[in-house]
């Protein structure tokens, strides 16, 4: 209640501009969501910082000679130098850049998979409806992360990180099927889709007109806590030695060399900067996409007297 | 009152879904790169030995042929041997062995998860917009999103190395030797009425259930506030106040068991997690469970076992959630209808 009245006398200005969207403002005016939304930008920055100011090479390979091995956070080494005497600091800002890249296409590949699926299903009905969604269950009969490891075995090792991207897509993809087949009944169910049809509207046009736009609410915030989920699960499958080559700046690597070679032997430090930016930005989507569903569902903000 | 008609439709239902799960387990084992026979002979093997080795396991059969022989192995669960992990013995054999000790371990990561996670949910409901509510929810969500295989060995680096008040990983101190009758350990060293090996086993328990705690913890506390927040609303409760019913007395009587019954759903979906994380917790605190026998067969080719394995995780998953939604329905009759 307080923080509601307090926003929205405060910041009216900024505000009123987007007054045109009431999800915007109900979303602005929660605290937890722009705390989110400000990791999150501040994570994006850092890596187009990390991609255009570092040397991909130059950050993998070794550095024996120039640096020091495993010495702590030091003026010269903000967060140390790890067993290949590489200075940890680039390698965790390059780690934004492996974290946001492989998360997005994750994101966005299941995401466009799961609207297909679950938007033709609920369309076309009957057969194809229980075609795809039986599948679909079928997917989601597995623990994710476990079906994701087995299906990592399927692709060549010299895919890298992307064998993470295709394994976690699959299993991604029942869960926006299922939520966007949800959303596209109800949308189906109103009277404008008759009206539209009766106006000779084919298929296609339906679909990616009226009833997507409509369901777009529940596959932004499937689609943000998905995305944290991504990219923990990313770094997870490259922690069990699936995914990311060893030297490969990615903050699953890190923390798989850091913790196996580095941790008990007191340099906390290899570990310690890449798992402190992973939980970071798994955080920022995640308070993102509970505001989000909080601004989405009016009758949560005002529940208790 | 149990529905019988429901309890029949999921049972029914149940057979399609593990016949799917089996199929799927036997498409991306076929999918895999490796050749089974070329792993089992070893790397120098001769072109012949390898061609023997393959037909012998029936792999020059058609494909139709091979998934009929591997659906009848897998209902009358015979996993075969083991290629590599335990070479020769049974998969089965093995299975049996490990099953137990992640089965411990996610049922205690959800017992502490619940343990802690309701309290915080209601609090955080019933203190909506406040500070407590406020640090409860980012600290649920924080609880999410650390990822096991960092909060893990932060945990071991603390309290086993800096303190040195908890054991750094197994299950067990190294001196004492239970026999296996569960294979639950801490039930095995009751049985063997020995204290202290009891007390040695739930100190080794205690930061791989912690970790795994905290974040089903996190799930079920978000849960729990939503649902309490959904409850607050209805009008029984008005009703309840309206008659003259104390705060307290309304949100314990009325609040509670209404609030609770959408959170047994998460629960069975958060038992996936478990199983998940469970797999990286073995992995950081060393404990062979299947999780980390899931892990070294694939890294091993052991194509056996990690069938075995992935089937084993799914079949539990599924069947604890046939279980959550019995209950269900056994505490709300509408799901019926």
């Amino acid at each position: 209640m307080s923080t509601e009245t307090q926003s929205s006398t405060v910041e009216r200005s900024p505000i009123e501009r987007l007054r045109a969207s009431p999800f915007l403002t109900e979303l602005l005016s929660n605290r937890i969501a722009v705390i989110g939304l400000s990791l999150i930008v501040g994570m994006f920055l850092v890596a187009i910082y990390a991609r255009f100011a570092y040397g991909l090479d130059a950050i993998v390979d070794t550095q024996f000679g120039e640096n020091p091995t495993k010495v702590g956070p030091s003026s010269t080494f903000w967060f140390g130098t790890d067993g290949q005497a590489r200075d940890i600091f680039p390698r965790v800002l390059y780690g934004a850049w492996y974290a946001l890249k492989f998360g997005t296409a994750t994101v966005v590949a299941s995401t466009v998979l799961g609207i297909t699926a679950g938007i033709v299903a609920a369309y076309y009905g009957d057969l194809t409806d229980n075609v795809i969604m039986r599948t679909m269950d079928v997917l989601l009969s597995f623990p994710s992360l476990l079906l994701a490891l087995a299906l990592v075995t399927i692709f060549p090792d010299s895919l890298g990180l992307w064998r993470a991207v295709i394994a976690l897509t699959l299993v991604y993809t029942p869960r926006f099927a299922r939520v966007v087949r949800g959303a596209a009944l109800k949308v189906l169910e109103d009277e404008y889709i008759e009206a539209t049809r009766a106006l000779g509207a084919t298929d296609p046009r339906l679909l990616v007109r009226h009833v997507l736009p409509n369901c777009l609410a529940p596959i932004t915030v499937q689609s943000t806590l998905n995305y944290g989920l991504a990219i923990i699960d990313i770094a997870a499958l490259s922690f069990l030695g699936f995914g990311a080559a060893p030297g490969d700046p990615s903050w699953g690597m890190m923390l798989s060399e850091g913790v196996e070679k580095g941790l008990f032997s007191g340099a906390w430090w290899w570990s310690f900067f890449p798992g402190l930016f992973l939980a970071l930005t798994v955080l920022g989507f995640n308070l993102l996409g509970d505001g989000m569903r909080d601004a989405l569902d009016p009758r949560m903000r005002d529940a208790v007297d | 009152m149990v529905s019988k008609r429901f309890v029949a439709k999921r049972l029914l239902l149940l057979g399609p879904v593990l016949f799917g799960v089996a199929t799927v387990v036997f498409a991306i084992l076929h999918l895999s790169p490796g050749d089974p026979a070329v792993v089992i002979a070893g790397e120098r093997a001769s072109q012949d030995f390898v061609e023997q080795i393959r037909s012998d396991l029936g792999l020059n059969d058609p494909l139709w042929q091979q998934y009929l022989r591997f659906l009848h192995d897998t209902v009358t669960l015979d996993f075969g041997q083991s290629y590599q992990v335990r070479q020769g013995s049974d998969v089965s054999e093995i299975l049996a062995d490990r099953l137990p000790i992640t089965i411990e371990l996610a049922v205690l990561g959800q017992i502490a998860g619940l343990l802690f996670g309701l309290p915080l949910g209601i609090i955080s409901a019933v203190k909506k917009d406040t500070l407590t509510d406020h640090f409860s929810r980012i600290g649920a969500l924080t609880g999410i999103s650390v990822p096991i295989y960092w909060s893990g060995p932060l945990l071991i680096l603390l309290f086993a190395q800096i303190l040195g008040v908890l054991p750094t990983s197994g299950r067990i101190g190294s001196t004492y030797f239970i026999d296996s009758t569960t294979g639950f350990i801490l039930v095995d060293t009751l049985l063997a009425g020995d204290m202290a090996a009891f007390q040695s086993a739930a100190r080794h328990l205690l930061m791989p259930v912690l970790v795994l705690g905290i974040y089903s913890m996190a799930f079920i506390s978000r849960m729990m506030r939503s649902s309490m927040l959904e409850v607050v609303r209805q009008d029984y409760m008005r009703t309840a106040r309206a008659k003259g019913q104390g705060a307290k007395t309304t949100i314990m009587k009325h609040g509670l068991r209404n609030a609770f019954i959408p959170v047994i759903t998460i629960i069975g979906i958060q038992f996936g997690s478990m199983l998940g994380g469970s797999v990286l917790t073995e992995t950081v605190f060393e404990i062979n469970g299947i999780g980390t026998l899931l892990v070294s067969a694939i890294h091993g080719s052991d194509y056996p076992v990690v069938q075995a394995t992935v089937l084993v995780f799914a079949f539990m998953y599924t069947l604890v959630n046939l279980f959550v939604d019995i209950t269900y329905s056994i505490l709300d009759p509408r799901i019926d209808q």
